[in-house]
């Protein structure tokens, strides 16, 4: 059978599958099935076999359980209230006052935390209260934290990027050290934007907040982000030194997250087996779909589909630049209505191959995929940060993505920038010895 | 029954967290033994197989908790009949896939024990024992699709819909 009419029955057929609400990994398993049925594959189940196997006993792959469990731990703590009260001291005088606090927690937290819908919950949480009763802008606190919620896919360690690093065959540890440097980048885009907006408005955002305090007060508060920073320097220091595996670093980083959370006195055996519980729903629902990802994969090969592709993107003679811009426009509209990790295994598996042709470095492309795919977390209609701060707030989605409009056009800044000097994402992993 | 179901998933959570348990000490006495200079052998393969039995485990218990993900953009917008056809359409794809997916790796796991094949790891292990939870953890999915579609056509509402309709309310 032709390959373009395959390749449009498996379009068809994935976006019958998703919207009637098929579960995404099954989806992905049963377009492989149908197709490799479409050109006549003969061992169809001993493929599935086979790869379910192989994709789910990778070591690299055993970190993402490992920190996601981590971060269900750090959740049931009360780090976020520490975090608030050690940093707000120290922003009192900036521009935007404590609206700088949803940036840098939820920067900090993304540090021990690799998911963007848990980080913006657990500060969000805390904050959001906080700033509507010292009578902060409700716009500009809700966009924040949906901007800055987005940097826990970004910031290592990040459930997406060892995804991205398995599905894709990337060092997971050289992920990590290039993620880092446009993490940093976008905060300060974050910070940059609620300064300058303060200051057109005139007003730090809070009529009522004029709260002031003393060098000593300040110092006294920031003892309180002591431990969190022990546990990000044991865990990522260690990756960046290269003196542990990105695995060895999750599970020293689930001790730490246990022992934390026994100093902070917020440890029960309830929270404790909530946060296995947690961590089991979280992890078996990503195998599964790493699963049928590994499986699609497969089949996609056996099709020729990537490979095609590759070619006729060839024979446009697109530059990369022309070549990223096209992708861009189109990972936004998956994202639209696909959540990120889908996005990002749906694309490894078609779009990798004709990447890697065109000449563009396949680890500056995961830190470009994640920056595209934290951008479609806050718009709608399907954008999980939307979601959780809608639940935490009562507003509805549409405010929500208006009031993060201007941190989706931030990001929209960094990745002109990293695609401008891609040495931002790729300086880093070079200084790590191999 | 609804104690054998209350069992069955509570037996699918704990498989898979006590596999998940397991796996973090494994590896935390790893890095212990590499201080002291002592090396556990197979401990990456065996933290590999155990992240297997994780992931397979808990499947039937994370489909019971409405976490598998999908788009539900289309069915929250539908009317309680209409939904509930697309509903029943959507379990039927997901019986075929998942009992395709139970049956083959069966299937894997009795052609390693068919063809004796071993680990290629320094500690040598059968194959079929350490695939077993795989084609297990399968099945238990299959069987939790089962469970709703019944549930379904007793004309309830399964258990994964009322969570996750729970979930999008309040994260």
């Amino acid at each position: 059978m032709d390959m373009t009419l395959i390749g449009g029955i498996l379009v068809v057929c994935m976006f019958l599958m998703l919207t009637s609400g098929i579960w995404v990994a099954l989806t992905l398993t049963g377009l492989a099935i149908i197709g490799l049925k479409l050109i006549d594959n003969g061992s169809i189940g001993l493929l599935l076999g086979t790869s379910s196997w192989s994709a789910t006993t990778g070591w690299s792959l055993t970190a993402l359980p490992l920190f996601i469990w981590m971060g269900e731990i750090l959740f049931r703590t009360r780090l976020s209230q520490d975090l608030f009260e050690g940093l707000s001291p120290t922003l009192s005088k900036l521009p935007g006052k404590l609206l700088h606090v949803n940036i840098l927690s939820c920067g900090i937290f993304a540090a021990v935390s690799g998911s963007s819908a848990a980080t913006a919950a657990t500060i969000g949480r805390m904050t959001l209260p906080e700033l509507s009763k010292r009578g902060y802008d409700d716009s500009m606190a809700i966009g924040t934290l949906a901007g800055s919620g987005t940097l826990g896919l970004l910031i290592p360690p990040s459930i997406i990027l060892i995804i991205y690093g398995v599905a894709a065959e990337v060092s997971i540890a050289r992920l990590f050290l290039a993620g880092a440097l446009p993490g940093l980048i976008l905060i300060l885009l974050f910070m940059s934007y609620t300064i300058v907006w303060s200051i057109i408005k005139g007003r730090s955002g809070g009529a009522v907040d004029d709260i002031t305090y003393t060098f000593a007060e300040k110092l006294l508060a920031l003892k309180k982000l002591i431990p969190i920073i022990f546990l990000i320097g044991g865990v990522l220091g260690s990756i960046y030194q290269g003196i542990a595996t990105p695995t060895e670093a999750a599970a020293f980083g689930v001790l730490g997250a246990l022992a934390l959370s026994m100093l902070l006195g917020s440890f029960t055996l309830s929270g404790f087996i909530d946060s296995v519980t947690g961590a089991v729903k979280n992890s078996c629902m990503l195998g599964l779909i790493l699963v049928g990802a590994h499986f699609l994969t497969l089949a996609m090969g056996f099709i020729g589909i990537p490979n095609a592709l590759a070619e006729w993107i060839a024979s446009l003679g697109l530059s990369p630049i022309q070549l990223i811009m096209c992708l861009t426009v189109f990972f936004i509209a998956l994202g639209c209505f696909l959540d990120g990790i889908s996005v990002i295994v749906l694309t490894t598996s078609v779009v990798l191959p004709m990447v890697t042709q065109a000449g563009i470095d396949a680890i500056w492309f995961g830190i470009f995929l994640v920056l595209v795919v934290e951008m479609s977390q806050i718009t709608p209609p399907v954008g999980f940060n939307l979601f959780v701060i809608q639940s935490l707030t009562g507003k509805n989605i549409i405010y929500v993505a208006k009031a993060a409009l201007p941190f989706f056009f931030m990001i929209a800044v960094a990745i002109v920038l990293i695609t401008a000097y891609p040495a931002i994402a790729l300086y880093l992993p070079t200084l790590m010895n191999s | 029954m609804t104690a054998l179901k209350k069992y069955f998933y509570l037996s699918s959570a704990f498989l898979s967290g006590a596999c998940l348990v397991m796996m973090t000490l494994l590896i935390s006495a790893q890095i212990a033994a590499r201080f002291m200079g002592a090396v556990i052998p197979s401990s990456e393969d065996f933290a590999g197989w155990l992240l297997s039995a994780t992931i397979f485990f808990g499947l039937a218990y994370t489909f019971h908790e409405g976490a598998h993900i999908r788009v539900t953009m289309l069915l929250v917008r539908l009317g309680a009949t209409k939904r509930r056809y697309l509903e029943f359409i959507n379990l039927v794809a997901g019986l075929f896939v998942s009992g395709y997916l139970a049956f083959y790796t069966f299937h894997t796991v009795y052609e390693s024990y068919d063809f004796g094949d071993v680990t290629d790891t320094y500690l040598v292990v059968p194959l079929w024992m350490v695939q077993m939870p795989m084609a297990i953890g399968s099945l238990f999915l299959f069987i939790a699709m089962v469970d709703s579609f019944v549930v379904m056509l007793m004309g309830k509402t399964p258990r994964y819909i009322v969570n996750e309709d729970e979930m999008s309310k309040e994260v």
